[in-house]
């Protein structure tokens, strides 16, 4: 096929020697041009975005659900905005390291910290009444009902998770598990087995359970359906209604949800 | 969507109604939680729910008896209640310094003019427990809201009667009206402790007079 170009003898070691570090050289260099296009147009682009950030630095700090859309754009670019504060001087001068911090007044760090403080504040507070597992929605709301100084905050759910990741460094077990469709925090190491968190799944369906629930709908041996019950209930996990006939079994997750009043 | 009619807010002064927790629409809550925890939190909620009801009502004493069918207790769209049990576990527990004594039992045969000995707690006979006062404010806590408004009226020095201080026109409006006797004397009785008032007088009509 490639007859004219096989040169016979051992020339031809030598010629596609040659051949492949030419082919490597144009490689490199086409490479290195790709990254340089690439870097510049990053820095156009974070320029931009620098820019459109000045330009609407007050709807991110005001607006939640803009605040989300912002940080949803950073992440899918690749910009960790809550570590692009944190590492100062990474740019050339620390000036591009730092422009969340610049833009946005105080740090977003310091936004999302101080929501991260406010998130522990308020597990702990409600421990001993829902077992350390409290919806992201419930937070939300005690959180913007804020009895402290300053008022209420307005944040989203997005806010809250993003709020809670930030507290991974420490440690502290804070995390965002998956019920059903609900996002709950949970603030106690304890993890839940599989038939704990299909009870709170049926709950979360039905509003309560009973032990004979359980036994028909799951198929369910009762002394399975009674201890992960009693498992569940020394965890606060749930709370006992004796005066139902039989035994029902709630989650203190819906006492905000059933009136949602205030108080 | 909590409408209540209630049987004891014929004293209501103002004719709001109140407005309940969101405890008070979770059905567990009207069974006490076997699990220490769980109860712990539960009785705080409790306590907090029975002296803003009070507070709202103006009830200086509950009687657990009376009070068992109002909607204190009882929530009828759910048809839940407290039993009478339950009911004596939280007044007990609330007459505890971890609940900070919102409570204080009374023995049955005290009057209102016979809590003059410092100490009005009954025996503990389960079946006297059955009246208590709910302290949505200590007697410390009062005497200092009498005291303000004495200040505030410029009474300081002059002699009032207790029945100027809790049933006359001019106090109308004032938090403390219409205090039962019982607990005036007591909070008087701190005024008096600390220096801040003096009280003389036959009983029945006794004077108090503010420095």
């Amino acid at each position: 096929m490639d007859r004219p170009r096989r040169t016979p003898g051992l020339s031809s070691l030598t010629s596609s020697r040659i051949a492949s570090s030419q082919y490597a050289s144009h490689g490199a260099s086409l490479r290195s041009q790709n990254a340089q296009s690439l870097s510049t147009q990053l820095e156009v682009f974070q320029s931009l975005l620098h820019n459109f950030a000045v330009v609407h630095a007050k709807d991110i700090r005001a607006n939640p659900a803009f605040r989300a859309e912002f940080a949803r754009m950073c992440s899918a670019l690749g910009v960790d905005f809550l570590a692009s504060s944190h590492h100062r001087g990474k740019g050339k001068d620390g000036a591009s390291g730092s422009i969340w911090a610049q833009i946005l007044g105080s740090d977003v760090n310091d936004f999302y910290f101080n929501l991260g403080v406010l998130i522990v504040e308020e597990c702990r507070a409600t421990r001993a009444e829902n077992g350390g597992l409290i919806s992201v929605a419930e937070i939300r709301q005690r959180i913007q009902r804020g009895r402290r100084i300053g008022g209420g905050m307005e944040v989203s759910d997005d806010d809250i998770t993003r709020a809670v990741d930030s507290l991974a460094p420490l440690g502290s077990c804070f995390s965002i598990m998956k019920i059903g469709h609900r996002s709950l925090i949970r603030s106690v190491p304890k993890e839940l087995n599989t038939d704990q968190c299909t009870v709170l799944e049926a709950i979360q369906v039905l509003g309560y359970v009973t032990v004979s629930m359980l036994q028909i709908n799951l198929d369910w041996e009762r002394p399975r359906a009674y201890a992960v019950i009693q498992d569940l209930m020394s965890d606060s996990l749930v709370w006992v209604d004796t005066q139902a006939g039989e035994n029902e079994y709630w989650s203190p997750a819906s006492i905000s949800g059933a009136l949602g009043g205030p108080g | 969507m909590t409408t209540h009619t209630n049987p004891s807010t014929s004293l209501d002064p103002d004719n709001t109604t109140f407005k309940f927790p969101s405890h008070y629409s979770f059905p567990p809550f009207f069974t006490l939680q076997p699990v220490h925890t769980t109860r712990t939190s539960q009785l705080h909620s409790w306590s907090r729910l029975i002296q803003s009801y009070c507070q709202h009502h103006h009830l200086w004493t509950l009687s657990l008896t009376d009070a068992l069918p109002s909607p204190l207790f009882t929530n009828t769209h759910l048809s839940r209640s407290l039993s009478l049990r339950d009911a004596r576990e939280i007044i007990s527990w609330m007459t505890t310094s971890e609940a900070g004594r919102r409570a204080e039992w009374t023995s049955p045969t005290s009057s209102t003019s016979s809590t003059s000995s410092t100490s009005t707690t009954s025996g503990d006979r389960e079946d006297q427990k059955t009246r208590c006062y709910i302290f949505w404010r200590r007697p410390e806590e009062w005497a200092s809201v009498i005291e303000e408004w004495v200040d505030r009226t410029g009474q300081k020095g002059s002699v009032l009667t207790l029945y100027e201080i809790v049933e006359s026109e001019s106090t109308r409006k004032e938090e403390f009206w219409g205090m039962e006797r019982g607990l005036l004397e007591r909070c008087l009785r701190v005024l008096v402790k600390g220096g801040r008032a003096q009280v003389f007088g036959r009983e029945g009509s006794e004077g108090v007079k503010f420095f």
